[in-house]
């Protein structure tokens, strides 16, 4: 028997659109393990995002398994947290309101009246102290994420979905928030490490979190490797980004990224 | 704010000139109240001061003053048309000082007649969204794909609902029925309607992270779909509420026995053109406030909208 948390085997989905249906997602196979942070890359259109639809239970794939914890996955659940790119709060609720209605929906053990503590206590971990009266749309781009992931985390799930979470976010932010998760996921190894499935189109962004890499290829949407993460944790952007070794792994990444852009547009060789 | 900018406006001037014009002598032949103009311009004057000693922002404060010195320029042009020169025909057009002493004789007889068209309204108004909305969230929800209740929406909302009146007095025994059946009929398909489009609009990603929150189904409706579709719900009410009150006072001028509408129709017939115009001011003072009061309520419940 395995011993992943996540099992995924033969995924295939199809999209139907205009009556058409294609193929988005192909005979997709790989694992996760316990307390493994995998990301998911692939040029756009590859059917990252579906393949996290799936996961989340939003979509139903036309063909082979999804199994957490050895048990088959059916539609959505709050054994899972997720985090998407855009909207993953309600706008006419505040960000602590938010974040209770997370906790109200996924740990039922919590008094009511401790929602609201246990969400302030999760939005000072985000950075975000003093601002749980405010609504989504008082806050900026990078401060919604910010609150999502409070909601998240403390909505305390083994598994965390995360959809393209820093994509709409401006550079200088976006690196905050990747070294905010980062650190948020490492703890300080005294607590067990959440089961992360990260999807995102930014190589730099997957190497720094993840332990493992999946790489897509599009039309239609198959692995082409699943790639480990050579890097000791806990990480450091600064020191990490100077090493030979970041450079050639980076370089190995591009190389499969790319390579299936080279051979679909039908030359030898790209020049990027 | 520094105090000439509180203070010192136009419209305190135009106050002082419509004192002014009270000390020329009256040429109209009938009483025509100048004391009851009189204090009626200086209370309001004493409230406007207040308020200009209160009010934070710098627009409200201009706004206010702007509007009071409009009212001081209609006052003063209709005195001078009216009690002071004579120009236009006295039966027809009462003096202001008259106006506002019939106000103050009548006001049992108006506060009675407000309290009886306003009843009418909100019980109408309040059936139709209490019904509209729950209705246009289950049946927007279920028919996310076919839109054939968009469609019959359009139909029956496309309906003049003033020509379901003759048809509501012989359906029902009570003209006041007949009045709330109607006003009903006008709320509910703009409630209906918005509400529906409200629900088909709501933005998928927000239905997605509400699914993924594993939200029950009343939920799903009440908790998530209702707050998505406020604001199309809030368009619907507006229209319904500002059609409710055209179709109430011409309700109220066909054959009821009392109202605001009844109001105005009854004293016309009599030719009393003082109360007339008495009651097409308290209409227009009442529907501003209700208005004024609703989209305050609107605002206070979309305050999480930018």
């Amino acid at each position: 028997m395995t011993t992943n948390k996540i099992e995924i085997k033969d995924l295939t989905v199809n999209y139907i659109e205009n009556k058409k249906s294609f193929n988005a997602l192909h005979d997709v196979s790989f694992g996760v393990g316990k307390g493994e942070f995998v990301s998911v890359i692939g040029a756009s259109g590859c059917g990252k995002s579906t393949l996290l639809s799936v996961l989340e239970g939003l979509y139903t794939p036309a063909g082979g398994s999804v199994q957490i914890d050895g048990k088959e996955l059916h539609g959505t659940g709050t054994e899972r947290g997720v985090v998407f790119q855009h909207y993953s709060l309600f706008p006419w609720m505040t960000t602590r309101k938010n974040i209770e209605f997370g906790i109200k929906q996924s740990r039922h053990d919590i008094k009511r009246s401790e929602r609201a503590k246990i969400a302030d206590e999760f939005l000072t971990k985000v950075g975000l102290t003093g601002f749980g009266s405010k609504y989504p749309s008082q806050l900026s781009g990078g401060m919604q994420q910010r609150a999502a992931i409070a909601r998240a985390l403390a909505m305390d799930t083994e598994i965390l979905l995360m959809d393209e979470p820093f994509s709409a976010i401006d550079a200088k932010n976006r690196v905050i928030l990747q070294d905010l998760l980062l650190k948020l996921w490492e703890g300080d190894g005294t607590e067990e490490r959440k089961t992360v499935v990260f999807v995102t189109h930014d190589i730099d962004e997957a190497i720094l979190l993840s332990d493992k890499i999946v790489v897509l290829t599009a039309h239609p949407g198959t692995v082409n490797e699943v790639v480990n993460v050579p890097f000791d944790r806990p990480r450091r952007r600064e020191e990490l980004v100077k090493t030979d070794e970041y450079g050639k792994f980076r370089n190995k990444l591009m190389s499969l990224l790319y390579n299936d852009i080279a051979e679909r547009i039908g030359g030898d060789e790209v020049v990027l | 704010m520094t105090f000439a900018k509180r203070y010192l406006h136009l419209s305190h001037l135009l106050f002082i000139v419509l004192l002014l014009i009270q000390l020329l002598p009256d040429k109209s032949t009938k009483d025509v109240f100048t004391s009851s103009l009189i204090t009626f311009a200086v209370a309001f004057e004493v409230i406007v001061l207040a308020a200009s000693a209160f009010i934070k922002k710098e627009e409200g404060l201009s706004l206010l003053l702007d509007i009071s010195g409009f009212i001081f320029v209609v006052l003063t042009l209709w005195s001078l048309a009216t009690a002071k020169f004579n120009i236009l025909n006295d039966l027809l057009f009462p003096a202001p000082g008259k106006v506002i002493h019939q106000f103050a004789e009548d006001s049992d007889k108006i506060y009675t007649n407000i309290k009886s068209s306003l009843g009418t309204t909100l019980k109408g108004f309040l059936i139709a969204v209490a019904v509209a909305v729950p209705l246009g969230l289950f049946i927007g929800w279920s028919a996310r794909i076919g839109s054939a209740a968009t469609y019959i929406t359009k139909f029956f909302s496309s309906i003049p609902p003033i020509v379901y009146i003759p048809y509501g007095i012989a359906l029902l025994p009570t003209f006041k029925s007949v009045s709330v059946f109607v006003i009903f009929l006008a709320t509910f398909w703009p409630v209906f309607a918005g509400t529906m489009s409200g629900v088909l609009g709501v933005d998928k990603k927000i239905i997605d992270s509400a699914k993924v929150l594993n939200v029950s189904k009343p939920e799903m409706l009440f908790r998530v779909i209702l707050p998505a579709s406020l604001q199309q719900i809030f368009l619907g009410c507006n229209q319904g509420l500002s059609v409710s009150f055209i179709l109430l006072t011409s309700a109220e001028m066909i054959g009821a026995r009392d109202g605001m509408g009844y109001y105005v129709k009854y004293y016309s017939d009599f030719g009393d053109y003082t109360r007339t115009i008495t009651g097409l001011l308290v209409i227009g003072f009442v529907v501003i406030a209700v208005t004024f009061l609703f989209n305050k309520l609107q605002n206070r419940l979309l305050r999480w909208k930018r």
